[in-house]
C-alpha cells in the first residue's frame, strides 16, 4: 500500500466550501426546517430521580389550548430498542413504563399547533410521584459497579513488584467533573410519515445509525427511513445516539398522524443529550532514580446512568502511552440515578491524561527532572501492548518543535520561582495522544457528461470541515479543480459513513473517497484501453493517471482525453464508482495504527493573593499526519484547545447532592470559555503521513483537548507550589 | 399558552395608579430580568406595563450631584462624561456587568431591581424556595451552593443581590427617588434594600405601587479616587465571586475620607462601614488596608460552598485598597 503523494490542492488551506453559507446565515440547520402541517412537541421531564410515577394527571395540557395530544407511558405505543453499535446498546426507549431512573427524565411528551402552546401545556402536566432514595453520589458504597465494561483492562509485568522495587513512587488521587458537550445549536428533530416511510431531520453526528434505529423501534424496513442532517450546530459528540427525544418525536408524529417538530431547550440540554462522566481516578507511578518508568498502576471509577451505557475507558491510554514494563490498568463505571453520559471531545483520554500527565509532571519534580525529559527518556516507538512499531509517531518531534517555540528552555525550575506583579508565572506541559479509531466506511463518485464530479457519502460536517476537505480529497483523486467537484453529505440515503467522532471520520471517509475516486479512474480508463478511437487504447491500468478533467498516460497530458469526452463516445451521461474502507489490520500492515500525538505547552498566571487563573499562552505542537487544510485543522486544535481550558478552569455540570437535578443548566450559570479567557493559541503541525492506510491522515478533532488541562495544572504547580488534583481548578482551590 | 396583557404606557403617574389597582401587574423596562423570569415560569404576570416610553431617560449633573433617570442604560450611564471624570467606581461596576448587549437594553432603575440569580429561585420545578414561595424552605442551603451571599442570610435564605453598580451605589451614598399614589419619596440606597435574614420574599422597600424614577449620585470630592474590583472565575460574563467598591480621599498619606461597598457576599448590595471606620484618619499602608478587611465579614454565615468567600471578599477589599490608593506597601 502506498501513501497517496501530496499535490497543492490536498493540504492548502482551502476556506470552507460551506462558508458563504454559513456566514449568509443560509446553511439550514436542523432547527431550520419546517414541512407544511407540523405540528410542535415539548417535553415534560422528572422533577424526582428515583421512583414512580403513580398519578399522571394531563387533562389540564390536554385542555389546554392548541393541544393535540398528550403522550405519558400510560398510553404510548410500546416500541422496540435500537442497534447495539461500536459505542454499546442503544439507550432504552422513552415511556416504556412508570419507572424513574434519573432527574429530567423524559416523561411525557405533548404535541400542540404552536411551539408555545406545547410549552405552555408541557408546564400543565403533573406528575405523582413514589420518590425512592436517589445514587448520586461517585463513591457512594451502594452504587452498583461495573467492573472492565469494554473489556479493555490491560496487564502486563509485575506492578506490586516494580511499584515495591522502584526507586520512587508517587500516587495521587485525581477527580474529574462532569461535563456537559453544549454544542451552540439546540438539537432538534423533526419527523415526517407518509404512510408507512418516515423523513426525519435531526441534530445527529451519524445519520445511518439515526436511520437504523427508528427502523428498529417501529419495525420497519431500513429503507423507508431516511434521515437527513446537511448542517449541524455542533455536537462535541452529544449527537452519536438516537436519543429518546429523537424516538418520541418519530413516535409522536405516528399517533397524531402530523409532522412534529422538537426543539430541546438549553437545560434540556444538560439531561437529554449525554455529558462527559465525572470520575475519581487513583495512580501509582514507580521510576527509576534516572526517570525511567517501571510501573503503572492505573485505575479509575467512572459515573454511569442505571439504564444505559458509555464507553469512557479513562485508563486504557496509560497501557501504551510511555515504555514501562509493568502497567495495570482497570475501569469500573458507578450506576447512579443520573442523566446517561455520553462521549464529549476525547473521551476517556481527556480524564485519564489528566491524571497520567499529572502524576509524572510530580514525577518529574520529585527526582528533580525537566518534566519534558522525563517523557522524552520515556518515549516509545512500538505499541507496549504488541510489540509492533506504530503506523507514525512523531511524538519526539512535538517534544522538540513545541519546547522550542515556547521557549521551554527559559523557565526556571522551582516552583513559585517566576513573578510578574502580582502574578504568579507558571509553565506546564504534557504529551498529548488520541487513540486510532475507525470503523468501515463507504463513498460513492461520479462524473457527469459535462467533466463535473459528484461525490458523497451519509457522512456529517459537525463543523470541522468535512465538506471542505473532502471535496479537496475528491477533486485531486479525480484531477479536477475544486470548483468542478461537489462532495455532498447528511443523508442516509448515501452510502454508509461512519459517525463524525473518535477521530474517525477524516481517515475512513477520506480512505473511501480515495477508494471511490480510483475506481471510478479505472472505469474511465477500461473504456478508453479497449476503445480503438482513444489515444489510450492498451494502456495498461498503472500508465494511467489523470489531471486537468483529462485522463492520460502518466507523466504525458498530452497522451490522453477527456472524462466528458470518453462518457460522449459511450453515450452515457454519467459513470458512478463506490469505494469502501475498513480500519488496518496490524498484522497485515505489521504496525500498529497510531492515532494522533501533540505535546502541550502552556503559561498561566495565578494572581499570588485572590487565586485568580489565566491562561496566558499555548503552544500545540501536533502530528496529525497528513493534513487536507491547514486551515480547518488548525481550527480543530484551536477548538479543542479551548474545550481544554474550559475542562481546566471553568465547565462543572453541578447535580444538586440530594435531588439529582442539574443545578446549573443555563449558559449564564454553566461556565464554557469566553473570548476573553483565551489567548494567542499557537499551532504547529509536524511529522509525516500515517504509513497507516492510503490517504495517510490521522485524526485532529480530540487531539487538540487532550493534554490542556493536566498542562494548566502543572503550570499552576509551577507557578504557585500547589498541586491541584481536582478539576477545575477554581479561585476555591487556590486561596 | 401562558397569555398576558401588555400596556404600553405614557404618564408615570398613570402607571402608578395601574399598579395600585392591579396587585399582580408587573412592569417591564429592559426586561432582560424580567423576560427571563417569565419565561422560566417564576413570574407570571397577568399584566406587564411597559415602562421604557416613560420621560425617565435623562442623566444630568445638578451641582456636586448626578441624577440619572431610571431608564437611562448602563451603557448610557458608563458613557456619561461626569461619570468618566468623577465616578470611576460606577463606569468600572457597569462596564464588568453583564455584555454589552445586555448593557444597552438594562436599565439603571431594572439594575437596582434585579432578581437573584440562585438557581433554586430561578426553577420552579425545585420547592423549597422562601423567597418565591414563602414558608417552603430553602433548597440551596442543602444543595449545591457557590454563587451565593454569606452576609445578611441564614438558614431561610443564602441568594446573593448580584448586581454589581448598586455595590458601587450604595458605597456613594446614592439615593433612590421614588413615585407612588400620594406623591415623591427618597430612600438613600442603603437603606432601601432589606436583607434575605429579615425576609426572603421582600427584598426592598418599594411598594407594588411605586416606581423608581430617578437614581441621584452625590459626587464624592474632585481629589476622591476610587474603583471597583470584580472577582470572579472567568474573565468577562459573570457574575461576581466577590467584588470591592473603594472611594478614598488621601491627603499626606492619610485616609481622610473612605467609603467601602462589597459585592458577590451579601443578601443586599453590603455597605462595610466597619472598614470604614479603621481607614478613616488611619495612615494609608497595606497593614491599614489588611485591618479593614479584618473587621469586615465577621458576621458571615456560610455552607461549605461559600466558606472561600469569607477570605476571598477580605483580599479583594485589600487589593482594591491598594489599587485606589496606590499604595502596595
Ligand atoms: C446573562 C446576564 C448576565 C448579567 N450579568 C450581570 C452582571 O455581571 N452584573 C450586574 O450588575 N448585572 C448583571 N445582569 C443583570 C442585569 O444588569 C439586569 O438584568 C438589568 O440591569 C435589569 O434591568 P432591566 O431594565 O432589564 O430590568 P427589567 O428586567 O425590565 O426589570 C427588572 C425588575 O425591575 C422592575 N423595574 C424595572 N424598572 C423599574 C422602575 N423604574 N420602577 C419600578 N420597578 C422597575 C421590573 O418590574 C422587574 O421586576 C445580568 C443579566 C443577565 C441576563
Amino acid at each position: 500500500m502506498s501513501t497517496v503523494e501530496s499535490r497543492p490542492l490536498v493540504g492548502a488551506g482551502v476556506n470552507r466550501v460551506d462558508g458563504p453559507r454559513k456566514v449568509t446565515g443560509t446553511a439550514p440547520y436542523p432547527m431550520d426546517f419546517s414541512v407544511p402541517g407540523q405540528a410542535y412537541g415539548a417535553l415534560v421531564q422528572s422533577t424526582v430521580s428515583a421512583g414512580r410515577i403513580i398519578r399522571m394527571d394531563t387533562e389540564e395540557a390536554e385542555r389546554s389550548p392548541g393541544v393535540i395530544s398528550v403522550l405519558t407511558h400510560e398510553n404510548a405505543p410500546q416500541v422496540g430498542t435500537g442497534p447495539t453499535t461500536v459505542l454499546g446498546e442503544a439507550p432504552p426507549a422513552p415511556l416504556r413504563n412508570d419507572r424513574v431512573m434519573h432527574h429530567g427524565q423524559h416523561i411525557a411528551f405533548v404535541v400542540a399547533e404552536t411551539p408555545e402552546q406545547a410549552a405552555a401545556a408541557a408546564r400543565l402536566v403533573h406528575a405523582e410521584y413514589e420518590a425512592a432514595e436517589p445514587l448520586l453520589d461517585l463513591q457512594d458504597p451502594r452504587a452498583q459497579h461495573l467492573v472492565d465494561p469494554w473489556k479493555m483492562d490491560h496487564s502486563r509485568g509485575d506492578v506490586s513488584a516494580a511499584l515495591e522495587a522502584a526507586d520512587v513512587i508517587v500516587r495521587g488521587t485525581y477527580f474529574t467533573a462532569d461535563n456537559t458537550n453544549n454544542p451552540l445549536g439546540l438539537f432538534a428533530t423533526l419527523a415526517a410519515w407518509e404512510e408507512d416511510t418516515l423523513t426525519v431531520h435531526d441534530t445527529s453526528q451519524w445519520p445511518s445509525m439515526v436511520r437504523t434505529t427508528l427502523a428498529m423501534v417501529f419495525g420497519i424496513p431500513e429503507s423507508s427511513v431516511r434521515v437527513l442532517v446537511p448542517y449541524v450546530g455542533g455536537g462535541f459528540g452529544a449527537g452519536l445516539r438516537a436519543w429518546p427525544h429523537v424516538i418520541l418525536t418519530a413516535m409522536a408524529a405516528r399517533t397524531t398522524k402530523r409532522p412534529v417538530k422538537l426543539v430541546l431547550t438549553r437545560p434540556q440540554m444538560f439531561t437529554s443529550v449525554g455529558h462527559r462522566p465525572s470520575g475519581v481516578q487513583w495512580l501509582s507511578v514507580g521510576a527509576s532514580r534516572d526517570g525511567g518508568l517501571v510501573a503503572l498502576d492505573h485505575r479509575s471509577l467512572s459515573s454511569l446512568s442505571m439504564e444505559d451505557n458509555d464507553y469512557e475507558p479513562f485508563s486504557h491510554g496509560t497501557a501504551f502511552a510511555y515504555q514501562c514494563p509493568n502497567v495495570i490498568t482497570r475501569d469500573q463505571q458507578a450506576k447512579l440515578n443520573i442523566a446517561v453520559p455520553t462521549s464529549m471531545r476525547a473521551p476517556a483520554e481527556a480524564q485519564g491524561s489528566f491524571a497520567l500527565e499529572s502524576a509524572l509532571d510530580e514525577l518529574a519534580y520529585t527526582l528533580r527532572m525537566d518534566p519534558l525529559e522525563l517523557r522524552i527518556r520515556n518515549h516509545t516507538e512500538v505499541d507496549p501492548r504488541n510489540g509492533l512499531p506504530w503506523s507514525g509517531k512523531a511524538l519526539l518531534e512535538c517534544y522538540e518543535v513545541g519546547a522550542r517555540r515556547f521557549g521551554w528552555a527559559d523557565r526556571s525550575p522551582e516552583p513559585r520561582s517566576m513573578r510578574d506583579g502580582n502574578w504568579l508565572v507558571g509553565y506546564g506541559m504534557a504529551s498529548a495522544m488520541f487513540p486510532y479509531f475507525a470503523t468501515p466506511c463507504m463513498a460513492e463518485a461520479t462524473v457527469n457528461r459535462d467533466g463535473s464530479a459528484f461525490v458523497r457519502s451519509a457522512a456529517t460536517d459537525i463543523g470541522t470541515g468535512t465538506y471542505t476537505v473532502m471535496a479537496q480529497l475528491s477533486a485531486e483523486e479525480l484531477g479536477l479543480p475544486l470548483d468542478k467537484v461537489r462532495f455532498d453529505l447528511g443523508d442516509s440515503d448515501m452510502p454508509d459513513s461512519m459517525m463524525a467522532g473518535g477521530s474517525g471520520l477524516t481517515g475512513a471517509l477520506g480512505n473511501a473517497v480515495h477508494d471511490a475516486c480510483r475506481r471510478l479512474v479505472g472505469l474511465f480508463a477500461d473504456l478508453a484501453r479497449g476503445d480503438a478511437d482513444s489515444p489510450l487504447l492498451g494502456a495498461s491500468p498503472e500508465d494511467v493517471e489523470v489531471s486537468g478533467g483529462r485522463v492520460h498516460l502518466a507523466g504525458r497530458p498530452d497522451r490522453g482525453e477527456s472524462y466528458a469526452d470518453i462518457l460522449a463516445r459511450h453515450g452515457l451521461a454519467q459513470l458512478t464508482a463506490t469505494g469502501s474502507s475498513r480500519p488496518p489490520d496490524p498484522a497485515e500492515i505489521g504496525m500498529s495504527p497510531a492515532g494522533a500525538y501533540g505535546a502541550k505547552f502552556v503559561e498561566v498566571r495565578v494572581d499570588a493573593d485572590l487565586g485568580i487563573v489565566r491562561v496566558a499562552r499555548v503552544v500545540s505542537a501536533i502530528d496529525g499526519g497528513r493534513i487536507l487544510n491547514e486551515k480547518t485543522a488548525r481550527s480543530q486544535i484551536i477548538g479543542g484547545t479551548v474545550g481544554g481550558i474550559g475542562m481546566a478552569l471553568f465547565e462543572d455540570t453541578v447535580t444538586d447532592p440530594r435531588t439529582g437535578r442539574i443545578a446549573n443548566g443555563t449558559f449564564g450559570d454553566y461556565l464554557v470559555a469566553v473570548n476573553a479567557d483565551i489567548p494567542e493559541l499557537d499551532v504547529i503541525f509536524v511529522g509525516e503521513p500515517d504509513r497507516g492506510t492510503p490517504t495517510g491522515t490521522k485524526g485532529v478533532g480530540e487531539v487538540g483537548l487532550v493534554g490542556i488541562a493536566p498542562a494548566i495544572a502543572n503550570a499552576v504547580y509551577h507557578a504557585t507550589g500547589k498541586r491541584i488534583r481536582d478539576l477545575p481548578i477554581t479561585i476555591d482551590n487556590l486561596l | 399558552m401562558r397569555t398576558f396583557e401588555y400596556v404600553r404606557a405614557t404618564d408615570t403617574q398613570e402607571v402608578v395608579r395601574m399598579l395600585a389597582e392591579d396587585p399582580s401587574a408587573s412592569c417591564l423596562a429592559g426586561g432582560t430580568t424580567q423576560l427571563d423570569l417569565m419565561k422560566d415560569g417564576v413570574l407570571e404576570p397577568p399584566t406587564l406595563i411597559d415602562i421604557t416610553r416613560l420621560p425617565l431617560h435623562g442623566i444630568e449633573r445638578r451641582g456636586e450631584s448626578l441624577h440619572v433617570g431610571a431608564l437611562a442604560t448602563m451603557e448610557e450611564l458608563a458613557a456619561d462624561s461626569t461619570v468618566a471624570e468623577r465616578l470611576p467606581v460606577v463606569r468600572e461596576a457597569l462596564l464588568l456587568g453583564a455584555s454589552v448587549q445586555l448593557r444597552n437594553m438594562a436599565t439603571i432603575g431594572g439594575n437596582l431591581l434585579q432578581r437573584t440569580r440562585c438557581r433554586y429561585f430561578r426553577d420552579p420545578a425545585v420547592l423549597e424556595c422562601n423567597k418565591r414561595a414563602p414558608g417552603t424552605g430553602c433548597a440551596a442551603v442543602q444543595g449545591a451552593a457557590r454563587m451565593h451571599a454569606v452576609l445578611g442570610v441564614n438558614e431561610n435564605c443564602i441568594a446573593l443581590h448580584a448586581s454589581d453598580l448598586a455595590v458601587a451605589l450604595v458605597a456613594l451614598d446614592a439615593v433612590v427617588h421614588i413615585q407612588g399614589l400620594s406623591g415623591r419619596r427618597t430612600v438613600p440606597l442603603t437603606e432601601f434594600y432589606v436583607t434575605a435574614d429579615e425576609s426572603p420574599e421582600r427584598e426592598n422597600v418599594l411598594e407594588h405601587a411605586e416606581l423608581i424614577t430617578e437614581v441621584e449620585i452625590p459626587l464624592p470630592p474632585p481629589s476622591a479616587r476610587s474603583g471597583y474590583l470584580k472577582v470572579r472565575d472567568r474573565v468577562s460574563y459573570e457574575f461576581a465571586l466577590t467584588s470591592a467598591a473603594v472611594v478614598l480621599v488621601v491627603e499626606d498619606g492619610t485616609i481622610r475620607q473612605a467609603r467601602v461597598g462589597l459585592g458577590g457576599v451579601g443578601s443586599k448590595p453590603w455597605r462595610a462601614y466597619e472598614a470604614e471606620h479603621v481607614l478613616t484618619g488611619a495612615p494609608a499602608t497595606s497593614a491599614t488596608f489588611q485591618d479593614a478587611s479584618e473587621a469586615t465579614m465577621r458576621d458571615a454565615w456560610t455552607v461549605p460552598g461559600t466558606a472561600f468567600k469569607v477570605p476571598l471578599a477580605r483580599r479583594t477589599l485589600v487589593r482594591e485598597l491598594q489599587t485606589v490608593s496606590g499604595v502596595t506597601a
